[in-house]
């Protein structure tokens, strides 16, 4: 395992602060268990969310790919919503030792912009991004809102403040948010309905 | 290949209906399966071998291959194999150039091969490759070539070092990887020559030369085509000689009694900088899908 090119990489993706990709040991100076950090790319149903990756890095890194796999909840054709679980070829049979930590987790945010149905990891998702992608977008904000935005910042903390305020409980309030892809005006009808 | 299948018998169903792939892990796991089985099959370098060893694995087989390692056998005595990896002629080919190299004690080789290599550190820089992917990996390929030439020490450790050292997971990796990123830098600078061999070689080529560098040259694995051998003697300035072992030749492979008329064909790869008459430092016996070195006798 080349410890020094791991550790450079480290440095260099520390020193880029503007890359919107970070990147933290999990376990003390254990190198090959990290967590990557993804911004959700702007104009996108993930902007605004950070996106938490689990990282390790094998023995032969990086003469093989690092195993990646988000630890965020994610709603993309791409992405197992079960699992987290990713399917992008530089994570597989694309990789080159030529790529690095910071240029593998700047292609996870590139796949929140692109997602590619052609090629899905999650069947379901993919599907509906193909025949109703209105609801594929709201249901894509909907987990982003609920599991990538800090909770002080979330819109939708504050929707399910709104509506709570109005009398109803939290549990029904996520539910009728949830089922009309976090609007917070048709999940009131819903519940007043 | 059933990695797909055999890996998804062991994952659950997941709850969403549809069956997702294969996760990277689980690609990953079946890949580091065939990798250790090749291991402990072979070294990444073998031993030398007498080249009657190799007649013997064909003995009972298509005889025009016995014909023509038989016809072989004048020009090279031994030979050494490699592991078939997928980096099979990188690795070959620098243990057979570092060899020839710590044997011959030619240090004003050493000296052109150092310097022919630093220069590449800025050639990739500008290629659009970060240093901090390839340095290491030059100074361990620097390192081999440093040691090869101290005079201090008889050959024999040294030379044991080096197959130490080209055994290694680490180093010899390291070293291939760094051939394949110079390589791969060789090939998009020349983008006009190269092109139109790439082109040639797939049904559906790759639109761009540095998508087919990123996709054929740059992974660990992907094998090496002319068009490699081609690029990387010409970026160090290594004369390389292939010869080609196949079982081309009398129908079905004959019986032996038309006598020994069959050669492997010979390719030389000399770099366009080398004087005429230049004689190869490595030669190489290319046998369908992989590569092994040959000792000249």
């Amino acid at each position: 395992m080349d410890i020094g090119r791991i550790n450079k990489e480290l440095k260099e993706i520390e020193r880029d602060t503007a890359s919107g990709v970070r990147v933290e040991l999990r376990n003390g100076s254990d190198l090959q268990h990290l967590t990557g950090f993804v911004q959700g790319p702007k104009d996108t149903p993930y902007e605004g969310g950070i996106f938490k990756v689990e990282i390790t890095l094998e023995n032969s890194y990086p003469f093989v790919p690092p195993k990646m796999k988000f630890l965020t909840k994610v709603w993309h054709p791409n992405v197992s919503s079960q699992s987290g679980a990713i399917c992008l070829d530089i994570l597989k049979d694309q990789w080159s030792p030529a790529l690095t930590l910071k240029t593998a987790l700047l292609s996870l945010q590139a796949l929140l912009s692109s997602p590619q149905p052609d090629d899905p990891q999650d069947a379901v998702v993919a599907k509906q991004f193909m025949s109703d992608h209105e609801t594929y977008r709201k249901t894509a904000r909907f987990w982003t809102e609920s599991f990538a935005i800090p909770p002080s910042q979330s819109a939708l903390e504050e929707k399910i403040a709104h509506i709570t305020e109005m009398g109803f409980d939290r549990a029904a309030a996520v539910a009728a948010l949830e089922a009309v892809g976090g609007d917070e005006q048709a999940a009131l009808e819903r519940l007043l309905g | 290949m059933d990695a797909a299948s055999s890996g998804a018998q062991t994952e659950p169903a997941p709850a969403a209906g549809a069956p997702e792939r294969p996760s990277d892990e689980e690609i990953l796991a079946q890949q580091n399966l065939i990798r250790a089985e090749q291991a402990q099959r072979s070294e990444y370098v073998g031993n030398e071998e007498p080249l009657s060893a190799l007649k013997e694995e064909y003995i009972n087989g298509n005889q025009n291959f016995v014909q023509k390692i038989s016809k072989l056998e004048s020009a090279y005595g031994r030979f050494r194999r490699t592991r078939g990896d997928g980096n099979c002629f990188f690795r070959g080919f620098v243990y057979a150039y570092l060899e020839g190299l710590l044997l011959g004690r030619d240090t004003a080789e050493c000296s052109r091969i150092t310097a022919v290599v630093q220069g590449w550190k800025m050639r990739l820089v500008e290629g659009g490759f970060q240093e901090l992917v390839f340095e290491d990996a030059m100074d361990l390929l620097l390192d081999q070539v440093a040691s090869v030439s101290k005079p201090d020490s008889g050959s024999g450790p040294q030379h044991e070092q080096l197959l130490i050292n080209m055994r290694d997971d680490t180093v010899s990796n390291m070293i291939v990887m760094f051939l394949r990123l110079v390589t791969s830098c060789e090939v998009q600078r020349r983008e006009d020559h190269f092109f139109p061999f790439i082109m040639g070689m797939y049904d559906e080529p790759p639109p761009t030369v540095e998508l087919f560098c990123q996709r054929f040259v740059e992974p660990m694995g992907e094998e090496s085509d002319h068009l490699h051998i081609v690029a990387v003697t010409d970026a160090l300035q290594i004369p390389v000689r292939v010869v080609y072992l196949d079982s081309s030749g009398h129908p079905g492979g004959g019986s032996g009694a038309g006598g020994a008329d069959l050669d492997a064909t010979v390719h030389d790869f000399v770099p366009d900088a080398c004087p005429p008459g230049t004689q190869p430092r490595v030669h190489l016996l290319y046998r369908p899908g992989h590569y092994d070195i040959l000792y000249p006798r």
